[in-house]
């Protein structure tokens, strides 16, 4: 048996036009990021990630940096370099998300994100969102994209609408939010004791596409998957983060950029922190419309590789197409 | 670059078959998509409405690269007075579908390149490929509406190739 024979295979330059990019939640509480396997999934499709990885879309004015630096050891007169010492290993990426949404805004930001709960009447003003008004009990039967409720309780949900769904805060100390870690308390005082306050900064939020006579029809799926027994859900208006907390989010990242000969470059980060806070940029479209996107820096942090135990902040995937020469 | 350019142009005229296959033109007897490579058909003397003519202009070479990559202008003109139904009234809506179509069929921005000079056609190793369109202003002329959409399309040559 023998297979066709190619012989034009060349050696070519990598063309790239875009950058895509893929977050998923690190479990603080474990302290295990996700991790991305390249020679598992390297080739999947870009529009369908897999598991746990969420689709962010294409980014802009992507840039890495090495912020790793090496020492010489030197000896002799006049001195001379005998031997090098790696002193530092540190890395940093930017860019710039070219749409609005909670993730792209809470993952730029970098600190506590909050959703804002509609507001009960009344209530005293807040920069950050008033008290809410009352929740509803998620009921069984639940999924990821239908939130089981009492007809009683519909009235406050319309299509179209934002809703947060999570358990209740109850005095718990450490990291909160369902699927994702999304801040962390430190003590029930500092957070008033409020049991809407883990709805107010979770990750877990969907918007409404239908009000039905069972409940709630969700446009997206929820990132904490089926609901479970004890949480709750609620209206929100909008999302508000801030110049300032003092806790810093952690994700996984991959970054994928697309060869024009097939050819796959792929960034990975097993843990990032923001390193800078709110920040955006603008682009005249014509005078004086202009794009508003949101600007990203982020800290790579380290994890150990279980290939041989070396301490890492990033890998660097290269998947070659097949017509070039490796 | 002939090989660029017939997949370039084949591709375009597949992806307007399916896209919307009551887009035909009749050229020497026979109904074919209503895209057509104007240096590979008689000369006319106005062009004719409600397909698309591809042209080809400029070209650049990059020979600083292990393999040659060509960069060739490619000009899509299409020109439509609308319907005889509406009176040319729908020549706005018209065009307006022709430019969607046209955005349509440059997506995705890539392509097997294929030697179309052989039967059945071989597919070669590299991919051509394009940038994003260019729509220019409209013009009108008479009943007409006309817009010329330049693309840049690129291509490595491959062993053998001119």
């Amino acid at each position: 048996m023998s297979t066709s024979v190619v012989t034009n295979y060349a050696v070519l330059p990598m063309l790239n036009r875009r950058v895509r990019a893929y977050f998923a939640p690190v479990n603080r509480l474990q302290q295990l990021p996700s991790i991305f396997d390249p020679s598992q999934i390297g080739e999947f499709s870009l529009d369908a990630p897999p598991a746990p990885w969420i689709d962010l879309g294409w980014i802009e004015n992507f840039g890495r940096k090495s912020m790793s630096s090496v020492g010489s050891l030197n000896s002799g007169v006049p001195s001379i370099a005998q031997y090098q010492v790696r002193e530092v290993t540190g890395a940093a990426v930017s860019f710039r998300f070219k749409v609005w949404n909670k993730l792209t805004m809470a993952l730029a930001a970098g600190s506590q994100h909050m959703n804002l709960i509609q507001p009960a009447s009344g209530g005293a003003a807040n920069g950050s969102g008033a008290e809410g008004i009352a929740p509803a009990i998620v009921q069984a039967g639940s999924s990821s994209t239908i939130i089981a409720l009492n007809a009683g309780d519909l009235a406050a949900f319309s299509a179209g609408c934002m809703v947060t769904v999570d358990i209740d805060y109850a005095g718990q100390t450490g990291f909160v939010g369902s699927g994702v870690s999304a801040a962390y308390v430190r003590s029930a005082a500092a957070v008033n004791n409020d049991p809407d306050y883990i709805r107010r900064v979770s990750f877990n939020v969907a918007r409404v596409s239908q009000v039905t006579a069972g409940g709630l029809q969700l446009a997206q799926p929820l990132l904490a998957g089926a609901p479970v027994s004890g949480m709750k859900v609620q209206p929100i208006t909008g999302f508000v983060d801030r110049e300032g907390g003092s806790f810093f989010q952690e994700w996984s990242a991959v970054f994928v950029m697309p060869g024009e000969q097939g050819e796959r470059v792929i960034f990975h980060y097993p843990r990032l922190q923001a390193m800078q806070g709110a920040e955006e940029s603008s682009d005249t479209l014509a005078a004086p419309l202009e794009r508003i996107s949101l600007n990203a820096s982020f800290r790579a942090l380290p994890v150990t590789d279980s290939n041989d135990g070396e301490q890492v902040v990033c890998f660097r995937s290269f998947l070659p197409g097949s017509a070039t020469l490796i | 670059m002939e090989n660029a350019k017939d997949t370039f142009y084949v591709t375009l005229r597949n992806r307007l078959a399916a896209l919307n296959p009551n887009r035909v033109i009749i050229l020497r007897g026979v109904q074919r998509p209503g895209i057509l490579m104007e240096e590979a058909e008689a000369v006319v003397p106005q062009m004719p409405a409600d397909v698309f003519v591809v042209r080809w202009t400029g070209l650049e070479v990059d020979g600083q690269l292990p393999s040659a990559l060509a960069q060739m202008m490619c000009e899509i003109h299409y020109t439509t007075g609308g319907t005889q139904t509406n009176g040319g009234l729908d020549r706005g809506r018209a065009l307006e579908e022709m430019d969607g179509e046209l955005f349509s069929i440059l997506s995705p921005n890539s392509a097997q390149k294929t030697n179309y000079t052989q039967r059945p056609a071989v597919a070669m190793e590299t991919k051509v490929f394009w940038g994003e369109p260019q729509f220019s202003a409209m013009t009108t002329q008479r009943e007409r509406l006309t817009r010329v959409t330049k693309v840049t399309v690129f291509a490595f040559q491959e062993q053998g190739e001119l």
